[in-house]
């Protein structure tokens, strides 16, 4: 066996191995466009350094064509970590550091043509200038360097700018160990890569200028360094492609929350603060204002007088018979409902999805779908509408739910007599019939006061 | 949303020509999206990379945190203004008249733009309408000459829609703003719900994630 043939037997063992190692363990665990395709070209590169190590294929400008050939692979998967990084693979994203900077997105994405150019541009020379390329220590002529040159000068410039970006996206502020790792490990990767590129530049460079006793020890170090950095290599794109995260939510839910329960919930609170606003729901005033009063006097907290308020505001919205609320009904409203219930029986979304109660008010704390006041506002004024209050079943309903209901069926926007049994004979009725009718009184005579105030003044 | 842009004095022929053909030129520049072409409304995917040029991808934020980013990267003062109804108690009423929620008033002479909501809104609702009048502003809607007969009636069919150039001014999107309204309207409310949840979600964004693992 030749020196060639040697090194083309260790560098196609190690490609089988790591592609072995890629076939059963890497891609039945995670199977990615890369993974696939940085197996596929393992196995393409195993299949001809084995070629070289079985066949004596040197001579002429078949020796040209199987050098280019074994070093197609590691010029493709180059390219396609650059496209990745700059987000040039359909339905992928760039990579953050990438993103913030056009220029260094231009670059990365010009990778796959740049390389293919420079493998194209090395065949034409190899075939018009036959060197022995894949003989490992025999002299060559400059051509031969030139070949050499073509291909690994880009290869190296563009991998050297991967691994940069990699330690740019790992060392991201906030960044998960786990990511931190992947990143680091496939910038590992990288520099191997842009290694074993300029390793091959430098020993092309002595195959055609160094002569002397050292020469042969010297390339001997040289291939060795090589095989090693390609083992590196090769451990390091599996370290990096073996780390896994899954985010805790999926794509699909995501854009299921925008489409269905934010674009609901958006177009249901804001039609009906103009149907409230407009002055539509013309019997709301007064109720509210009853309402808000009652719970005052009840000690209430403040969460729950605004809960109160917004069912008042949900029973006048969907009880007016006006146009301009004639999208807020209670089939609307339950629709609003399911999808709420729906992120809530998810723990971890459910704390996660959070908007601020004000502008610039980090004082108070963040609204979720649990805490904001139309939840629980929206099964309230639906049991008063629909089944005026028959649903509750065992569940004893709050104090703020008794008073909305005395003032709705004050107000006229729910029929008194429909008032369920339950609800009418209960202490918490009472009491809130109690709160309401002092509550109005208060009311009237603040009324009275303000009117009397203004009639000497007129 | 209301623009105040500067009178300029460009009204000469010579001008007039140089500016007709400094634009096409400028144009050639734009390789991504075509002035005067046509794109598809927003993606999430999309609103991701806006993000990472803010420094905002896979950090939770808020609102104030997204107008300031945005407010430095178009080098504008951005002022959100939430009037409380006992101040101007007509607006509320007013705005919910003219189906409106908010109101963003934007001067090119000064650099600066400002977003008035009514205190009274939802605190969700309040937090989308600012969210929507920052995306009418990362877009740059405000710095195209509005094509007032301009008729797009084939939505139905369509993915990509008309765009026009910009008159001059800093965009955060790569892609031009629509030329009919009603898209700028159905972006920006894109944007918005983009923003709320990637500032809710942080990291844990499927697209924040995409972004750090690309392989």
């Amino acid at each position: 066996m030749s020196a060639a043939q040697h090194q083309a037997l260790v560098l196609g063992s190690v490609s089988f191995v790591a592609f072995v190692i890629f076939l059963c363990f890497l891609i039945p665990s995670r199977r990615t466009k890369f993974s696939v395709f940085a197996a596929c070209n393992l196995l393409f590169v195993a299949l001809m350094f084995g070629a070289v190590a079985l066949v004596d294929l040197s001579g002429g400008r078949a020796e040209i064509m199987v050098a280019l050939m074994t070093e197609l692979p590691v010029a493709l998967i180059v390219a396609w970590v650059c496209l990745a990084l700059a987000g040039g693979l359909s339905s992928r994203l760039p990579a953050e550091p990438v993103a913030r900077r056009p220029r260094l997105r231009t670059i990365l994405g010009s990778a796959p043509l740049v390389l293919l150019l420079s493998v194209g541009l090395a065949t034409v020379v190899g075939l018009v200038w036959p060197s022995p390329a894949l003989r490992v220590y025999a002299p060559a002529p400059p051509q031969f360097f030139v070949l050499k040159g073509l291909i690994m000068a880009p290869e190296a410039l563009y991998s050297g700018l991967a691994a940069v970006v990699f330690v740019m996206a790992g060392l991201a502020p906030g960044l998960k160990r786990r990511f931190y790792f992947k990143n680091l490990a496939f910038s590992i990767g990288m520099v191997c890569i842009a290694l074993i590129a300029l390793e091959s530049t430098v020993f092309a460079g002595l195959r055609v200028w160094l002569s002397g006793e050292g020469r042969r020890v010297i390339l001997e170090t040289l291939n060795t360094l090589e095989a090693c950095l390609a083992i590196c290599c090769i451990l390091a794109f599996t370290a990096g492609l073996s780390l896994r995260y899954t985010p805790v939510v999926a794509t699909t839910l995501l854009h299921r929350l925008q489409t269905g329960w934010l674009h609901t919930q958006e177009q249901f609170e804001s039609l009906e603060w103009q149907a409230v606003s407009s002055g539509a729901a013309d019997r709301l005033a007064h109720a509210s204002d009853a309402v808000v009063e009652a719970c005052r006097i009840k000690g209430l907290s403040e969460p729950e007088v605004q809960k109160a308020l917004a069912t008042i505001r949900l029973v006048a919205v969907m009880r007016d018979p006006s146009g301009e609320t004639q999208h807020i009904t209670p089939d609307a409203a339950r629709k609003l409902y399911e999808l709420q219930e729906e992120i809530l029986c998810d723990d971890v979304l459910a704390s996660k999805i959070s908007w601020a109660a004000g502008w610039r008010s980090r004082a108070h704390e963040p609204q979720t779908v649990k805490s904001a006041p139309l939840h629980d506002a929206l099964k309230a004024a639906l049991e008063l509408v629909d089944n005026h209050g028959e649903s509750e079943g065992v569940r004893t309903p709050p104090l703020w739910y008794y008073i909305v209901a005395v003032s709705a069926a004050d107000a006229k926007m729910i029929d008194p007599t429909h008032l369920s049994m339950r609800l009418r004979e209960g202490v918490e009725h009472r009491a809130a019939l109690e709160a309401y009718d002092l509550a109005k009184r208060t009311l009237r005579m603040l009324e009275d006061h303000d009117r009397e105030r203004r009639l000497p003044e007129g | 949303m209301n623009v105040d842009a500067p009178k300029r004095n460009l009204e000469g022929p010579f001008l007039n020509r140089l500016t007709g053909i400094w634009r096409p030129l400028r144009n050639l520049g734009a390789a991504r999206s075509p002035v005067n072409g046509s794109r598809s409304l927003l993606t999430a995917a999309e609103f991701q990379e806006e993000l990472a040029v803010l420094g905002l991808s896979g950090r939770r934020f808020e609102p104030e945190d997204y107008s300031d980013a945005l407010g430095e990267y178009l080098n504008i003062s951005i002022t959100v203004h939430v009037i409380p109804d006992s101040w101007y108690p007509e607006l509320s009423r007013l705005l919910a008249l003219s189906g409106r929620l908010g109101e963003l008033r934007y001067s090119e002479q000064l650099n600066l733009a400002a977003i008035f909501v009514p205190g009274s809104l939802p605190p969700l609702v309040l937090t989308l309408t600012i969210l929507h009048e920052l995306g009418h502003l990362a877009a740059g809607d405000l710095l195209i000459e509005p094509d007032e007969d301009f008729e797009d009636d084939q939505h139905a069919e369509r993915t990509t829609f008309t765009t026009l150039p910009l008159k001059n001014g800093k965009k955060l999107a790569r892609g031009y703003p629509f030329a009919e309204e009603s898209l700028r309207e159905r972006e920006a409310n894109l944007r918005a719900s983009y923003a709320l949840f990637a500032g809710c979600l942080g990291d844990e964004s499927p697209y924040a994630h995409g972004m750090r693992d690309v392989l």
